[in-house]
């Protein structure tokens, strides 16, 4: 069973992303960003249901894994499309809204190729591994693809701050996660620290998420060629 | 190019750079899993999901007995 902090760090976590929601509600920005907020609510129902089968069969139980990685595939999909409506509100005036749904259904259709192609070769459990490889390689997918959507922010120089904000919350998750995993299988000494990292990672996004949406009014404006000005002194 | 095509291309280049970058952050591992959605305490395992299997062995026959050439009984020693 995992300790009272890894409880403690779960216990906030989930609240965290409770609270997302609930920010958004009162902001008014529940439609606005409302695949964003379908992550989080999934978040926390995912969490529940985690947390039920912990206590009943224990974190190391072969209910507990598969239910896990399950969860997680079908939360990093919700996650991929939360992204794609993040381009969608940043090429809004371009009217290219139909090109980037085609653009993301390619994507994940190539990711998933390549994911079955990866497990049908190695592996006899083809539906587990498969939803466990397409997980990780969505993962490095939505990286890219941050990147790649902060590079369009400050070309198009997108000023709406509250986009902006959620954005760069998305690219640090996403960087952390890869950091924290690149240093596990670059030390394996330091997995443990790792470990607890994770968890604590998974905290800052609904963090970042709920400020912004708290605090960030929605028409405030700011200039990111600034902020990149600042990032590189 | 067309936009269609640009549809196309894009999404395999944005792939094809993931993929990379995953080969380069993975290359000195073991394809233990780390990263997950929420707080949730993730399973401590290594290569994927699955439980370890047992030792490998070809199929789940008995194993044959001393290689023999055939069914024939052996031969006298040859005069």
């Amino acid at each position: 069973m995992p300790g009272s902090a890894s409880y403690a760090i779960f216990l906030l976590g989930t609240i965290l992303e409770a609270l997302v929601v609930v920010c958004a509600v009162r902001r008014k920005v529940l439609r606005k960003y409302f695949v964003l907020n379908l992550y989080m609510l999934l978040c926390v129902f995912v969490s529940l249901w985690r947390y039920h089968v912990i206590a009943h069969d224990g974190v190391q139980s072969l209910t507990y894994r598969y239910f896990y990685f399950y969860s997680d595939a079908l939360l990093t999909i919700v996650l991929y499309f939360g992204l794609i409506s993040l381009y969608i509100a940043v090429f809004e005036e371009m009217k290219v809204e139909r090109y980037l749904r085609m653009g993301a259904i390619v994507l994940l259709a190539g990711t998933g190729w390549f994911s079955y192609a990866v497990v049908s070769q190695s592996s006899h459990r083809i539906m587990t591994y498969f939803a466990f490889e397409l997980s990780q390689n969505l993962y490095f997918v939505g990286l890219i693809l941050t990147y790649v959507l902060w590079a369009a922010v400050l070309k198009m120089k997108q000023t709406h701050a509250l986009l902006v904000q959620l954005v760069l919350s998305l690219g640090i998750y996403f960087s952390a996660c890869a950091a924290s995993y690149s240093l596990s299988n670059l030390h394996p000494h330091y997995y443990s620290y790792v470990y607890y990292l994770v968890s604590v990672v998974g905290c800052l996004l609904p963090l970042s998420w709920a400020y912004a949406f708290w605090r960030v009014p929605q028409d405030a404006r700011l200039s990111p060629s600034r902020l990149a000005m600042a990032v590189s002194q | 190019m067309s936009r269609r095509l640009v549809v196309l291309l894009l999404p395999m280049l944005v792939l094809v750079a993931a993929m990379g970058l995953k080969t380069a952050v993975t290359a000195h591992g073991d394809g233990s899993f780390i990263m997950a959605n929420g707080a949730a305490p993730v399973p401590v395992l290594r290569n994927g999901p699955d439980p370890l299997p047992t030792p490998w062995r070809n199929g789940p026959d008995p194993l044959p007995t001393p290689w023999r050439n055939g069914p024939d009984p052996l031969p006298t020693p040859w005069r």
